[in-house]
């Protein structure tokens, strides 16, 4: 990892230097023993400051929607990040031009303090770029060492009444901080609905039936789009399993209207929720 | 609503009933021509179409007390505006799994498509959804007000 990372500072260090982008988009070493974090710089002498190890956590990709703004920015992209571009660019989000991608191979990331594989790596089918513009290093071709459906099959096996009260104790421990929300590459709308106060939607208090309205609604928002990064879990403070509902989602849309992934290539057909075929399961007879 | 409520203590069963403004609203304002007698648990909303069918009005209604919800619109093929309510048929598949999902009975979000012209099924509907309700007992989504005695009205 440290030629990839030699690489990485010299690349972007010529892009700032030669002009060809306006910012460069990396992670640098945090406070903390293993820890990293996000590194956006314009000068070219703080790309020393770029690292890349195992504890790189951070899901870069929705970054370059509040820096292409001002012209164009280099990113280094594994898997993740790559969706999340796709993502932000079939979304109209951001230009195709104003996005330099610097393709990195992805061995799957470490947690800070038990040195296990992230949960959301395990899970993770597409650890090398599916679209970059250069490639450092070789792909990695990580296989996912968990089932993508087995937490949903798992859940649904339950009765009912234990489904409620796992979900009930779930959103009771929502805080609304929108974590989720605001490290979400498919949340790229102007304005949320949660924060549309006088529509209504949500109040400031914090309740079950509130926080339960939050998490349905943002897995309908977002379900048929998500690109299954898992940052939403990874960043939510309350240990949540979100996941476990935007997957719930896609598991029911692969079943309903056919194998379905996203966000692994530009021309892509429209998302599952946005289109529709005569002949759909019919159940509402 | 005072009709429903009439006997003090009784719990009657509260269904919201979003009607696409085409077809179903059309069939229940036929049912209501016809005299015909169905239960006055349900309130009828009217929507453009059940396209214009939001999950969130769906979540809103269930939170604010109503313990059922049934969405009616157009049949496939049938739609005012040629395809909103195949979009609506898509979402509304991927919703009532998710509601079911997380734990609410299946009974308490339906989807029927009831024409203009099937006043009887509207009745049938409506007081198929209300009986099935009210044998489930009261929805309580606000757990934390429930645990801490205070009741959700």
């Amino acid at each position: 990892m440290s030629d990839i990372q030699e690489a990485m500072r010299s690349r972007a260090k010529e892009l700032l230097e030669s002009g060809e982008v306006n910012a460069v988009i990396g992670w640098e070493a945090g406070r903390f023993e293993n820890q990293t974090t996000p590194l956006i710089t314009s000068q070219a002498a703080k790309t020393q400051r770029l690292v890349f190890n195992e504890y790189c956590v951070n899901n870069l990709g929705k970054y370059p929607r509040d820096l292409t703004a001002k012209g164009k920015v280099a990113i280094f992209a594994r898997g993740c990040e790559s969706r999340a571009i796709i993502r932000l660019l079939s979304d109209e989000v951001i230009k195709r031009e104003n996005v330099y991608i610097i393709g990195i191979g992805c061995p799957g990331m470490r947690d800070r303090t038990t040195g296990e594989l992230l949960k959301k790596c395990a899970e993770c089918r597409h650890g090398d770029p599916v679209i970059y513009d250069e490639m450092l290093g070789e792909p990695q071709a990580k296989p996912a060492t968990q089932e993508r459906f087995a937490e949903i099959q798992k859940i649904e096996a339950l009765p009912r009444a234990e489904r409620e009260a796992y979900f009930t104790n779930a959103f009771s421990k929502c805080i609304r901080c929108y974590a989720c929300r605001n490290v979400c590459p498919c949340c790229t709308c102007r304005q949320c609905f949660v924060d549309q106060r006088r529509e209504g939607w949500l109040g400031k208090q914090n309740n079950i039936a509130e926080n339960r309205f939050y998490g349905l609604t943002r897995v309908m928002h977002v379900g048929d789009r998500c690109i299954e990064c898992g940052e939403c879990e990874r960043v939510c403070p309350m240990d949540l399993p979100l996941m476990s509902l935007n997957r719930k989602v896609i598991y029911d849309i692969n079943n309903l209207f056919g194998e379905y992934e996203t966000a692994l290539s530009l021309d892509e057909p429209p998302s599952a929720l946005t289109t529709y075929k005569v002949d759909d399961v019919e159940e509402f007879m | 609503m005072s009709m429903v409520e009439t006997t003090p203590g009784a719990w009657e069963p509260k269904i919201v009933a979003f009607c696409c403004h085409w077809c179903t609203y059309t069939g229940a304002d036929l049912a209501g021509l016809n005299r015909m007698n169905y239960p006055a648990n349900v309130r009828v909303l009217r929507i453009p179409c059940s396209g214009r069918m939001n999950p969130q009005y769906a979540l809103d209604a269930l939170n604010k007390g109503c313990d059922g919800v049934l969405v009616c619109g157009c049949h496939p093929g049938d739609c005012h505006y040629s395809t909103g309510n195949y979009f609506a048929r898509r979402r509304m598949l991927v919703f009532k799994r998710l509601l079911e999902y997380q734990g609410l009975e299946p009974e308490r979000f339906q989807v029927r498509w009831i024409s203009g012209a099937e006043a009887g099924k509207f009745r049938d509907t409506v007081t198929e959804v209300v009986e099935q309700v009210r044998a489930l007992g009261p929805l309580h989504l606000n757990h934390e007000l429930v645990l801490s005695g205070m009741e959700v009205e």
